[in-house]
């Protein structure tokens, strides 16, 4: 397939997007890498550079001697796993590289893979379980298990209404473990019977960056050290956000009682 | 006993429930959801028989990983689908949440314990899913 400098520009632009795409969902930084790199090849180019970090991915494309394209793109939003979307880019991604798309045809389809989401029901009812069960897994009552739950809720909720903010994710783990930390201490404290430990723990495991963390770790395990250590110093700053905001609520409801 | 099927229960439950939250398709929720049941199970039994924390857990993490592999490859999807939910068992939420409570408590030898069972634990993690890569790597060649 041989395209004219305008259509280079516009392949370019599909594979930034589809990068995006990917990671927005939640990618590895290697997979995102390795995809582009195959795409790219699949499309006519003799050689692929491909960097990719979380914030930021440079791509350089050569289809013949001397007509090499280059373009990055800022990622700015460090969005969650969605295996939704994860699924059908890696479906478009195989078929592209056995015979490539028209360019309008994989525009076409990119912008319909960015525009569905997972229905909010499943995101829902997820929090809900994970809180639940992680609150009876760690030693809970079944009682605790359902106070768990019903606050999983109320962080789902908190979460879906932060996320249309433009709020950092820093601000945003220490401002909902503060809320969190608050309601469970003023519950706990009115209901005896439930124990505040296991309640938290069941909901702290929807918070805590321990996927993204162990993500980090095992980026530069595996060779991506810059990638990796961006990541891990963002986790840890999340991380302690979190204890951050929690302390405070511990605190708060130890001095009322 | 009663503990140990409480747990391998709501393993199952909380990887379920993560698969969910993650939008993951409806048929492969259960398949997906057993990995976390295989994951605490092989911490469990590792634990049981090595008494050492951090060995268990890699050990745990890589079966997970392996389980996960091999799904992806019969099914042709990416392993993370299934490598995720399974993991999540393991991540360690309870001595992170004592190693903040004893913080505020003002019990520093506790917190400096629960930290450093909270990082290892995490590395644990990685270091299990890294091996399975290392070693499927071996098995490639260059390009």
């Amino acid at each position: 397939m041989k395209l004219t400098r305008k259509q280079q520009s516009a392949l370019l632009d599909c594979m930034l997007e589809m990068g995006d795409l990917l990671l927005d969902s939640g990618a590895e930084v290697s997979r995102v890498e390795d995809t582009l790199t195959r795409m790219g090849k699949a499309y006519g180019a003799r050689r692929m550079d491909v960097f990719v970090i979380t914030s930021i991915i440079i791509m350089t494309m050569e289809f013949a001697e001397g007509e090499g394209m280059t373009e990055s793109r800022r990622i700015q939003t460090a969005g969650e796993t969605d295996f939704y979307r994860l699924e059908k880019l890696n479906a478009l991604s195989r078929r592209c590289s056995v015979t490539p798309l028209p360019l309008p045809d994989l525009r076409k389809e990119l912008d319909r893979v960015a525009a569905g989401q997972k229905p909010f029901s499943m995101r829902f009812w997820g929090s809900v379980l994970v809180g639940g069960s992680f609150a009876l897994f760690f030693g809970g009552t079944v009682w605790d298990g359902l106070a768990a739950a019903a606050f999983a809720a109320v962080i789902c909720l908190l979460q879906q209404w932060l996320g249309r903010t433009q709020i950092n994710t820093a601000a945003f783990n220490l401002l909902i473990s503060l809320a969190v930390g608050l309601c469970v201490g003023v519950v706990t404290g009115l209901i005896p019977a439930l124990h505040m430990d296991k309640i938290l723990i069941g909901d702290i495991m929807l918070l805590i960056p321990g996927l993204a963390m162990t993500n980090a770790v095992r980026n530069m395990l595996v060779g991506n050290t810059i990638s990796g250590a961006v990541r891990l110093a963002e986790t840890l700053i999340w991380a302690a956000a979190l204890a951050g905001g929690f302390m405070v609520a511990m605190l708060i409801v130890q001095a009322v009682h | 006993m009663k503990e140990i099927v409480t747990q391998l229960i709501t393993a199952f439950l909380g990887s379920l429930g993560f698969a969910l939250l993650f939008g993951l398709r409806r048929r492969y929720l259960f398949v997906s959801s057993l990995g976390g049941v295989i994951a605490w199970g092989v911490y469990l039994i590792m634990l049981a028989w090595t008494d050492v924390g951090f060995l268990s857990c890699l050990a745990a993490a890589a079966v997970a990983v392996v389980y996960a592999e091999l799904l992806a490859h019969g099914l042709k999807t990416p392993a993370t689908l299934f490598v995720i939910p399974a993991i999540l068992p393991l991540v360690p939420g309870s001595s992170l949440y004592y190693a903040m409570s004893s913080a505020v408590r003002g019990d520093l030898l506790s917190t400096r314990d629960y930290g450093a069972q909270t990082l290892a634990y995490a590395l644990a993690i990685a270091a299990g899913i890294s091996l399975v890569t290392a070693v499927r790597q071996l098995r490639a060649k260059k390009p």
